[in-house]
């Protein structure tokens, strides 16, 4: 879709604002990016920054995304790990859920009760014709727990009764077929209505509706619908990952082809996030990280620093952090660390990043740790091609991609 | 009666896997087939997600040896699944070896039928007569 010469496109992160404005002269974009202010509401901040820029367009031709409401709190339960819970987490992370917690149900009895709001609570497990695999061990659980919204995804058998014992909930076509293959567009577009909801109703982010008529989505979400098309912007070969390390969340967009795993869906590319790894609002969630992982001494000494780093808070900090972030992020992916989903990295041609990283660090300074990573913990010298999006041209494409859709609240 | 099957670890011999899927089904059980290079905690987590009454895993490079010593301690870690029929056939060892030796050896690891280079239509006899032998259940084949 052909994006308009008039168009104001705004992103609103959990650190900064990025805005996108097509040049007054000559062909370039203009692209401003301001550190967030958080004694201010997102409204009044962004007009501080931005107001100028802002009001020579039209609310028509304003396009907001945002992933500075933290997304949806999501507790997911279910039978297994290999099946239940992998299939919900990911259509969870599919659908721009953030945070998501997991309890195999045949530990429930011993599960914590989670202290805050959870947005919606998933319930999965068993294909259609298994039965009872749910009872009153569920209802237990979760007559103690905080939920906004819970939602029902398992066997058939077991609807009737969860519907009986919770009557809010949410009963959709089981995400497990009788080939025990995911299923995952119901409870995709449920989660994605969901948090498109959720992002609506937040006051910091209503207020922006004062700006534009268009409907905001969450920044995930426009990410992923450049991914088919990210060819068009770079050269980037199939299979990549897309890395954008943020504020507060990393989010890694990966081609299928990087996993070896159970899961047979339609779509090209998953989504995988590693909740508190972030440069500022999880600084010490990613200081924490570091610590915890034996290669990062030698990292820091081929660094030229010393732990000492990890106190200050300098532009030099900062850049330190970013290096840390990539090697760590990578670490989680790979068979090193076994996680919800590990990557075939040695098979990646491409690794894509976006995101304020771009803005800080040199082309070469990402290449240098990428190196460090595949040397020291794949004892490879396999070397993916580093791809920096430093101008924000894959949140534009994704974002000219979901025009001209106009609000429907 | 439900069965999960497939074939365990780095193991690809694909032919072999079909071939018990198509028996077990000609013989009237309802099949959930992982088919190759299956790991252990995914045989037990589609017992536990299909119902299953049978986990038939098979094993053509011997690679069994090494995961067998491997499956109780496993299925200690899930509650319910003391009614499981586990079966392992194949060529369940590396190298040359006898059934009277590596027979005792997997069922030491927790296996009730153990097939070591049994042809299949034996091996899934043994099966039937092995339920046939079992305590009365609700479910029928």
């Amino acid at each position: 879709m052909n994006m308009s010469n008039k168009n104001l496109l705004i992103d609103v992160g959990s650190t900064y604002f990025k805005l996108c404005a097509p040049a007054t002269n000559g062909s370039k974009t203009h692209l401003e990016q301001h550190f967030r202010n958080f004694n201010k509401s997102i409204f009044n901040d962004l007009m501080h920054k931005c107001g100028p820029t802002i009001d020579q367009f039209s609310k028509q031709n304003v396009y907001v995304c945002s992933s500075a409401n933290g997304g949806l709190s999501t507790l997911i339960i279910g039978l297994t790990h290999t099946f239940s819970l992998k299939y919900a987490t990911n259509i969870a992370f599919n659908s721009g859920i953030n945070i998501i917690d997991t309890i195999l149900y045949q530990d429930i009895g011993e599960a914590s009760v989670p202290s805050d709001l959870i947005d919606v609570v998933i319930i999965v497990g068993g294909i259609s014709s298994k039965a009872g695999a749910f009872n009153d061990d569920l209802y237990q659980y979760l007559h103690g727990v905080n939920y906004s919204n819970v939602v029902y995804v398992g066997n058939q058998h077991d609807a009737a009764q969860v519907q009986q014992q919770l009557p809010e909930v949410v009963v959709l076509p089981n995400i497990i077929d009788d080939r025990l293959h995911i299923v995952e567009e119901d409870l995709k577009a449920y989660l994605t209505s969901l948090y498109q909801q959720d992002i609506m109703g937040k006051e910091d982010i209503k207020d922006l509706y004062d700006i534009t008529s268009n409907q905001i989505y969450s920044t995930p979400y426009i990410v992923n619908q450049t991914l088919p098309l990210i060819d068009a912007s770079f050269s980037v070969v199939n299979p990549f990952i897309l890395l954008d390390i943020g504020g507060a969340t990393t989010d890694i967009h990966y081609s299928k082809d990087l996993v070896d795993e159970n899961i047979v869906t339609e779509n090209e590319f998953d989504r995988l996030v590693f909740k508190k790894l972030g440069v500022y609002k999880s600084r010490e969630s990613l200081v924490f990280a570091a610590k915890g992982n034996e290669f990062v001494g030698e990292l820091l000494m081929h660094l030229n620093v010393t732990e000492h780093i990890f106190e200050q808070h300098n532009d030099k900090a900062t850049r330190i952090l970013m290096q840390l972030a990539i090697f760590l992020v990578l670490c989680k992916m790979s068979h090193y660390r076994q996680s919800y989903i590990n990557l075939k990295l040695l098979a990646i041609n491409s690794i894509v990043l976006t995101g304020g990283i771009t803005k800080v660090l040199s082309q070469s300074e990402v290449e240098d740790i990428i190196g460090f990573f595949y040397t020291k913990i794949l004892t490879s010298s396999h070397r993916p091609v580093t791809i920096m999006d430093t101008d924000y041209a894959i949140w534009t494409l994704g974002s000219q991609s979901q025009q001209p859709t106009q609000t429907e609240r | 009666m439900k069965v999960v099957t497939g074939v365990v670890g780095n193991d690809i011999h694909v032919v072999a896997n079909r071939l018990i899927d198509l028996s077990l089904k000609a013989r009237g059980y309802e099949v959930f087939n992982l088919g190759v290079n299956t790991y252990l905690e995914e045989f037990f987590d589609a017992v536990v997600e299909t119902g299953a009454d049978i986990l038939l895993i098979s094993s053509l490079n011997g690679e069994a040896e090494g995961w067998g010593r491997e499956v109780k301690a496993l299925k200690a870690e899930y509650k319910g699944l003391d009614d499981l029929i586990m079966m392992i056939g194949g060529n369940l060892t590396v190298g040359t070896g006898s059934a009277d030796d590596i027979v005792p050896k997997y069922k030491n690891y927790g296996f009730d039928l153990v097939c070591h280079q049994i042809d299949l239509n034996t091996g899934l006899d043994m099966l039937a007569d092995f339920i046939q032998q079992q305590p009365a259940k609700s479910t029928a084949l």
